[in-house]
């Protein structure tokens, strides 16, 4: 691998990673699940739980947030969820059709592929961030007390940690038609451990301790004590490295490109 | 043509587990033929060319691909080795045309991606998807990509497979057109028409070695053998035929007689009966052909222990 780090560099490097962001951009732009589920579905989302939130004003419990405040960061996390789990639906269709072994016979390495698929749904996510709280703070009035960089700090890692998670899918899963069941069946969990449906400052033990330790809850946790709490919940940032490091030892060892 | 070793590979052995996929395989491609590849499924036809390119690693043996190595030099390798591989499809929403100039954007000295598409006679469909592609445009799509590179050497694998007769002869007046610009072709197929009309030489495979290494028309005279049917005006015994320059076989069905074998047969089958005062009537000569000659090798070695795999 020595004078990789040149090569990325060079002219013809970036002229070929250009082509291959417009094209990756454009098959994802056809195939808009990644797109449907990172951006609309949270919109949508986030305009139930807003109004639910103006037909029950006032705090939740003794939680002293309202509803859309609470939900919000798990919205975000979702619309990371389901952006990662739309990395197989993809990556593996492309391995499984012999795509990624195509390219591998050109000068262009593979993994510029994966790279270039990462990117996009970076930018994805980063949408998504802007269309929640914009959504959130205009529309339903959410009170984000942000202060940027524990918020900006927990909502990277949570992105991070789950796209991680999405890369393990794409190393185990072995064929499309298996992505899609498998998929469904973690993002279900996912959903469920991010407290979209009960939330976990609502829950007694061990319930709540187990969904604060999960990928999702911790990351709702980081996000959701980085906007309101206005600092970093350490247990929870912790969490998410350990899942990143443990996913992404996984995702590196098990990964093929054919 | 020049005769200088595009592609030489020697002694190689490419082992999945316990099978022996390629066993001890030796070959010298010239620069700029159609060099095919032969053999029945599983003979170790695909692996051959997968470690030619530099997919796979060879357990021993060594490969030179115009002095270079497919394992220690694999990036400058894929600069110049442009590869159509068997059973592989582009993601089914991407349009052809961006397809070409997305694989022209990899190589640093490209073909221009709408010439090569016009060249192809594909260039109608630059903004189709690649799933409503036919058969035959889905392996033009393919060969544009194996050629945007401006390979020296294209390795075309199983390229006919599954088309209509007609988009076959489209396909075989393309790769006549790359041998025309000096582009070193190793085409893999089991079609031996394809075989016979397009290749300068052939290698035949057969359980991972090679059985025959020739012109197609050499080999077919070699092992196919031609094949004369006659009516003897008396009966001829088989030790009199046996003794004719090249008679291989002989074969006796009511009043005809049937004689396989090599060189001449025809000529030197009818001198040598005349000079014994047998006249021939019905006579019907056949040269030897490729197919015969795939048959008869590989029929050979069924009778050994077989241990190919398919890939």
């Amino acid at each position: 691998m020595t004078g990789y780090r040149q090569e990325w560099m060079s002219h013809r490097s970036r002229v070929q990673f250009a082509e291959l962001l417009k094209v990756q951009s454009k098959l994802a732009l056809r195939e808009p699940l990644a797109l449907f589920g990172g951006l609309v579905l949270p919109a949508i989302l986030l305009a139930v739980f807003g109004f639910i939130g103006q037909a029950n004003p006032g705090n939740v419990g003794d939680t002293g947030l309202t509803i859309i405040d609470l939900w919000t960061p798990t919205i975000l996390v979702l619309s990371f969820i389901f952006i990662s789990v739309s990395l197989p639906n993809t990556l593996v269709r492309d391995r499984e059709i012999g795509w990624l072994r195509r390219v591998s016979t050109t000068p262009l390495h593979p993994s510029r592929l994966l790279a270039a698929q990462l990117v996009i749904d970076l930018i994805l996510a980063a949408a998504a961030v802007l269309i929640v709280i914009l959504e959130g703070a205009l529309v339903f009035g959410a009170s984000l007390h942000v202060q940027i960089l524990p918020f900006a700090v927990s909502l990277l890692l949570s992105i991070v940690e789950l796209f991680t998670l999405g890369l393990v899918l794409v190393a185990l899963v072995p064929t499309q038609s298996v992505a899609q069941p498998v998929a469904g069946v973690v993002t279900f969990g996912l959903m469920f451990l991010s407290g979209l449906w009960v939330n976990p400052a609502q829950m007694g033990d061990p319930l709540r301790t187990i969904m604060y330790y999960s990928p999702s809850g911790a990351a709702v946790k980081a996000v959701l004590d980085s906007a309101f709490n206005g600092g970093l919940s350490y247990a929870a940032l912790v969490t998410m490295a350990v899942y990143t490091v443990i996913f992404g030892f996984i995702a590196i060892r098990y990964f093929r490109w054919e | 043509m020049s005769a200088a070793a595009a592609v030489t590979v020697q002694h190689l052995v490419k082992k999945y587990g316990r099978l022996v996929a390629v066993n001890d395989v030796s070959l010298s491609i010239h620069e700029g033929e159609i060099f095919g590849i032969i053999g029945p499924n599983g003979a170790g036809k695909t692996t051959t060319v997968e470690c030619i390119s530099g997919l796979r690693a060879p357990d021993s043996g060594s490969i030179s691909v115009y002095g270079l190595s497919p394992q220690k030099d694999r990036n400058a390798i894929r600069e110049f080795v442009g590869v159509q591989l068997q059973e592989s499809a582009l993601p089914p929403r991407i349009k052809v045309g961006e397809a070409v100039k997305l694989f022209a954007s990899f190589y640093s000295n490209p073909l221009d991606p709408d010439q090569l598409l016009e060249s192809l006679g594909i260039e109608q469909i630059v903004k189709s998807s690649f799933k409503n592609l036919s058969g035959g445009q889905k392996q033009r799509v393919s060969i544009a990509l194996a050629l945007v590179g401006n390979p020296k050497l294209a390795v075309l694998d199983e390229l006919t497979t599954g088309l209509d007769p007609e988009a076959r002869r489209e396909i075989w007046s393309l790769i006549e057109r790359m041998r025309e610009r000096g582009v070193t072709v190793i085409l893999v197929t089991h079609f031996m028409d394809e075989a016979e009309r397009l290749c300068d030489r052939l290698a035949l495979i057969n359980h991972g070695a090679v059985r025959a290494l020739d012109t197609p028309e050499a080999i077919a005279a070699k092992a196919g053998g031609s094949r004369v049917r006659f009516v003897p005006s008396q009966p001829v015994d088989e030790q009199t035929l046996r003794a004719i320059p090249g008679v291989n076989e002989i074969e006796r069905k009511e009043r005809y007689v049937t004689v396989t074998g090599t060189g001449d047969l025809a000529g030197s089958l009818l001198n040598a009966l005349a000079a014994i005062g047998v006249r021939v009537s019905e006579v019907e000569a056949r040269a030897g052909n490729l197919e015969d000659a795939f048959i008869k090798l590989t029929k050979d070695d069924a009778s050994s222990v077989g241990k190919g795999v398919q890939t």
